[in-house]
C-alpha cells in the first residue's frame, strides 16, 4: 500500500480506538492488533502528530506507581473520523463500479 | 537486553542525532511505558523489549518525523558552541577564508550580471527593430513629401520586415527572462542545499 496513505488510515485508526473511551498506548495496540498490525515505533509518530493537530489530547496518571499516559479524543478528532467514513463511503461506490465491470465483461465473453 | 540497556541505547541514539532534550524524555518515557505495559502482561523484560523493537531503528523514524527546520535549528544551536582555540583559529585564518569567501561572492555577482546583460542585450534588439519600423514610417511620409513614393513604400516595407522579427524577438526575450529569473532563484537553493541537505540523509 502507498505509504503515504497508510499513514492517513493509521491515523484514523487510532482515533477511532479512542473515540469511545481514552485509552492508553499499549491498548491500542492490542486493540488494532485484529485488523491492522501497528508497531511501537508507527504508533509513536501518529499520537505525537495526532496531538500536535489537537486531534487528542494527553494526560499522565498514575498506575501501578508508575505513569501512563492516557489518550482522549477531542471534537476535531471525531469530526477527523466523520470526514473519513465520508470519503469511504465515496471510494466503496467507485469500487462497487470498477467491481461491476469486470464480472460483466466476464458474463459477455462467456455468451 | 534489559530495559535499562535499551532505554540507554535509544537516549544516546536520539542525542547522537541531535534531538532537543524534552523529545528525547518524552520518547523514552513512550517506550518505558510500553515495556512495562507488556511485563505486567506477563511477558519477561527481555521479550518485552524485543517485542517493542530494535532502538536504532526507532531513533531513526523518530528523526525521520520530525520537520527539518527543527532539525537545522538544532544542529546550528549545538554546533555555535565553539572552544576557545576554534575561535581563534577562526580569527587567525580569516585573511585567507575571508578573502576566498569574498572572491567567491564577487564571482556570483559577476555571473548575475552576464546573466542579466545577455537579457538586456536580447531585449535591446527586440527595441532597435522596433525602433527601426518606426523610423521606416517617418521616411516614408518624408519621402512622400518629396515625391519619392516608391522608394518610401520600399523602406516601409523594409520596416515592416524589422517589425515582424521584432515580434518574434519578443517571445524569445520572455523566454530569456523567464530563464534567466528562473536560474537566479535556483542558485541561492542550491546554495542552502550545500549545507541543510548533508542533515536529512541520516
Amino acid at each position: 500500500m502507498d505509504i503515504q496513505m497508510k499513514r492517513g488510515l493509521l491515523d484514523v485508526c487510532v482515533l477511532a480506538s479512542i473515540r469511545e473511551e481514552e485509552s492508553y498506548g499499549y491498548q491500542i495496540i492490542k486493540e488494532m492488533k485484529p485488523y491492522v498490525e501497528i508497531s511501537e515505533s508507527t504508533l509513536y509518530p501518529i499520537l505525537r502528530r495526532l496531538e500536535a493537530a489537537e486531534l487528542l489530547t494527553v494526560r499522565t496518571a498514575e498506575y501501578n506507581g508508575r505513569l501512563r499516559k492516557y489518550y482522549h479524543i477531542t471534537e476535531s478528532g471525531v469530526q477527523r473520523i466523520e470526514d473519513f467514513k465520508e470519503e469511504w463511503r465515496e471510494i466503496l461506490s467507485i469500487y462497487q463500479f470498477v467491481i461491476k465491470d469486470r464480472e460483466e465483461k466476464k458474463a459477455n465473453d462467456e455468451t | 537486553m534489559t530495559k535499562h540497556e535499551f532505554m540507554e541505547i535509544l537516549r544516546s541514539r536520539e542525542a547522537l542525532f541531535g534531538l532537543p532534550e524534552e523529545d528525547i524524555e518524552r520518547s523514552l518515557s513512550f517506550y518505558g511505558e510500553l515495556i512495562d505495559d507488556r511485563v505486567d502482561e506477563g511477558m519477561s523484560e527481555e521479550e518485552a523489549v524485543a517485542d517493542v523493537g530494535a532502538p536504532g531503528e526507532i531513533a531513526a523514524q523518530i528523526l525521520s518525523e520530525i520537520p527539518l527546520k527543527k532539525l537545522v535549528k538544532e544542529k546550528i544551536k549545538s554546533s555555535r558552541r565553539l572552544r576557545a582555540w576554534e575561535i581563534v583559529l577562526l580569527a587567525l585564518g580569516s585573511p585567507i577564508w575571508l578573502t576566498l569567501l569574498i572572491a567567491a561572492l564577487v564571482i556570483l555577482i559577476s555571473m548575475y550580471a552576464v546573466l542579466w546583460s545577455l537579457v538586456a542585450v536580447v531585449w535591446s534588439v527586440g527595441a532597435a527593430l522596433v525602433g527601426s519600423f518606426l523610423l521606416s514610417i517617418a521616411a516614408l511620409v518624408l519621402l512622400c513629401v518629396q515625391g519619392s513614393v516608391g522608394m518610401g513604400l520600399f523602406l516601409l516595407g523594409l520596416g515592416i520586415v524589422c517589425m515582424g522579427l521584432a515580434l518574434f524577438l519578443w517571445f524569445g526575450s520572455m523566454a530569456a527572462t523567464k530563464g534567466a529569473w528562473w536560474l537566479s532563484k535556483k542558485v541561492p537553493f542550491w546554495i542552502k542545499s550545500l549545507f541543510i541537505g548533508k542533515e536529512k540523509k541520516v
